[in-house]
């Protein structure tokens, strides 16, 4: 007999899509909405029938159901990844400036401790094949920063790893369409 | 609950399964499952059955259509399509060769069972 879904439930279940939807990231985005919308309805019609609890159970939670959706989507083995590309791409450069400003800092740091009034212009080449050299000119204890950009080589780099992080190559589409066939 | 088939067994057989119920009727995700357990196959879990659907429906053999509810969301309807029947039709031959061909084997008389310890 058909069950009420109250509003807690209707919560529980929205969770459970919200969870899988973060897992389908590497999924187009037509088809994650796609399965988003599928696993409501179903979920809905299945807790109406046998109660929220039972339906959720049934399910199999929410990491299985996201594994095996890729799967039908990607066929079995490895695929490539959005999400670890996108991390990549974004959290590399990030750290790289990090790090590379605050060598930088500690360069100046040096320079002002060793002499608060310091005038004069100095040049740290930076970090090999990552950056370009950085002058510092100080006048009177003020120093200005010029330089240190990021080299050709990291700006070739960086969409090699993210390619080869996300493994992006498994991506497409005849090379999906050969493993699937196999 | 104790599972009532082999897994292995119904990985093989359950787009098969599916194609048959969905060619007697075009369903959604939890009917089918429904239809599936009703069968007497009460340990495929919904959560098998989505993905089976979805990869039946990326193989072409499978059509949609999304149908309003009054209960809830909209629910998407699974049908066959041509190269559905086609699938349905070879497999359904390749399944019974398969189980003439176990049921010829596992018919045969076995010797006398050793007894323990011999």
């Amino acid at each position: 007999m058909p069950q009420n879904v109250s509003f807690i439930d209707r919560l529980r279940i929205e969770r459970l899509v919200w969870a899988l939807d973060q897992q389908l990231y590497d999924l187009p985005r037509r088809s994650r909405i796609a399965h988003r919308r599928e696993v409501r309805a179903n979920l809905r019609a299945a807790a109406a029938e046998v109660g929220t609890s039972q339906a959720l159970r049934r399910v199999g939670g929410s990491r299985a159901l996201a594994k095996q959706f890729l799967t039908a989507e990607f066929g079995d083995g490895p695929r490539h990844s959005w999400t670890a590309a996108t991390a990549f791409a974004v959290l590399v450069p990030l750290a790289l400036t990090f790090f590379l400003g605050e060598a930088a800092n500690a360069y100046q740091n040096a320079i002002t401790t060793a002499d608060p009034q310091v005038t004069g212009t100095f040049t740290w080449s930076g970090v090999s094949y990552v950056q370009s050299a950085v002058r510092f000119d100080a006048r009177q204890g003020a120093v200005t920063q010029i330089g240190g950009a990021f080299t050709p080589l990291v700006y070739i780099l960086l969409p090699i790893g993210t390619i080869v992080c996300g493994r992006l190559w498994r991506a497409l589409p005849w090379l999906r369409t050969r493993r699937t066939a196999e | 609950m104790s599972s009532s088939h082999d897994p292995q067994l119904l990985k093989g057989s359950l787009s098969l399964l599916l194609l048959h119920l969905l060619a007697e009727k075009e369903s959604y995700g939890y009917e089918a499952a429904q239809r599936l357990q009703a069968a007497g196959f009460a340990d495929v879990l919904e959560g098998t059955v989505y993905p089976a659907l979805t990869r039946l429906e990326r193989e072409g053999r499978l059509a949609t259509r999304l149908v309003a509810s009054s209960s809830g969301p909209a629910r998407k309807y699974y049908r066959l399509t041509p190269d559905g029947y086609r699938a349905l039709s070879s497999g359904t031959a390749l399944w019974a060769r398969h189980v003439a061909a176990v049921d010829a084997v596992l018919s045969r008389p076995l010797p006398d069972v050793p007894e323990k310890g011999i």
